[in-house]
């Protein structure tokens, strides 16, 4: 996705239809407090991954649990998919709760985990002792 | 509405631990934001560190993230999309690090939350030639308390005013690291990712 490294977020908003994206979800949204963190782990059950032989699996949701048969981040889905943010977190929320998708909502600590900001800190220190992976 | 408590389990190390026993174990995943104002080079030091191509991701206008129940009907809202890049790099099986860039203007702040929420910290990109745009990211993460530090982005390899010079400008805390960096280097970006981290580290350990 070169336009991403291009243009990206630089490029501005475009006006879209508020409502078209929400057919998907039939007018639903996901209230702030309820809103899964963009890099929610989610995972195909494979209850879901026996269903994807079934016709009745509407598109959208098809699409998701094939993108889930990996770990995927909410925003990776959202991304992958071309839907809106908020419109992935409605039918991940449908999915889930018909036991389809396994939901791996991050540690809320944040910036206040040490064990986790020294983990984070070697990781990163790894990657930079031993010439990294390449990129500009 | 569509998520329960179910989906915000006391402990999420267990999250859904009795949905299956066979599918794959995801990582933990951890986040960072690089921030600061157009143009400066955010999605491009997203791009240097990432190991994927940076994604973007189209998040929805204000009111939805407020919780309006029915966007039909509230016609005179808003309609605008945003676009948010993010990056993402493994920093062992069980560690996973992703990066989101806030949206470049100001007038998206609504998003900021979303992106920041629960976020390691944060890196405040900066063009010293245009050192306006990045107060709003550092109000930001002032009022917030989100650890962040200040990246100068060296345009061409050359700082256009010195670290203390900047620092003086923005009229940030003592303690808030100001560094230089190239946002096209990946070994540079990282380093300043881990200032962020051991500045989040100190503080959390004083806190």
């Amino acid at each position: 996705m070169s336009e991403a490294v291009g243009g990206g977020p630089e490029t501005g908003a475009e006006p879209v239809s508020a409502v078209r994206p929400f057919l998907l979800t039939e007018g639903r949204v996901v209230g702030e407090e309820q809103a899964l963190p963009m890099e929610t782990q989610l995972v195909a059950t494979p209850e879901a991954l026996a269903q994807l032989a079934q016709p009745h699996l509407a598109f959208e949701r098809r699409a998701i649990i094939e993108t889930c048969r990996v770990p995927v981040s909410l925003a990776e889905l959202a991304a992958r998919l071309g839907l809106h943010l908020n419109v992935v977190r409605v039918l991940v929320g449908d999915l889930h709760t018909r036991r389809m998708l396994t939901v791996h909502v991050p540690r809320a600590a944040g910036s206040s985990d040490l064990d986790i900001l020294r983990r984070v800190i070697d990781g990163l220190r790894a990657i930079h002792t031993s010439g990294g992976p390449g990129h500009g | 509405m569509a998520f329960a408590q179910s989906t915000r389990p006391a402990d999420p190390a267990m999250a859904d631990a009795g949905a299956t026993t066979t599918a794959p174990r995801p990582p933990q995943p951890v986040k960072m934001v690089v921030s600061g104002g157009f143009g400066v080079g955010k999605t491009t030091a997203i791009a240097s560190v990432s190991e994927i191509e940076p994604l973007t991701t189209e998040a929805a206008i204000t009111e939805v993230a407020a919780g309006i129940d029915d966007v039909s009907m509230t016609p005179r809202k808003t309609t605008t999309t945003v676009a948010m890049d993010f990056g993402c790099l493994t920093l062992d099986p069980t560690l996973k690090l992703y990066i989101f860039g806030t949206p470049g203007q100001d007038r998206f702040g609504f998003m900021w939350k979303d992106v920041t929420a629960g976020a390691l910290g944060a890196l405040v990109v900066v063009d010293s030639r245009r050192l306006d745009d990045c107060f709003p990211a550092v109000d930001y993460f002032e009022r917030d308390g989100t650890p962040f530090a200040i990246a100068v982005n060296a345009f061409d390899g050359v700082l256009s005013h010195s670290l203390p010079a900047v620092r003086s400008a923005l009229d940030v805390a003592p303690e808030v690291p100001v560094v230089a960096f190239d946002a096209r280097s990946g070994d540079s970006v990282r380093e300043s990712l881990i200032v962020v981290l051991e500045h989040a580290l100190t503080r959390a350990r004083g806190f």
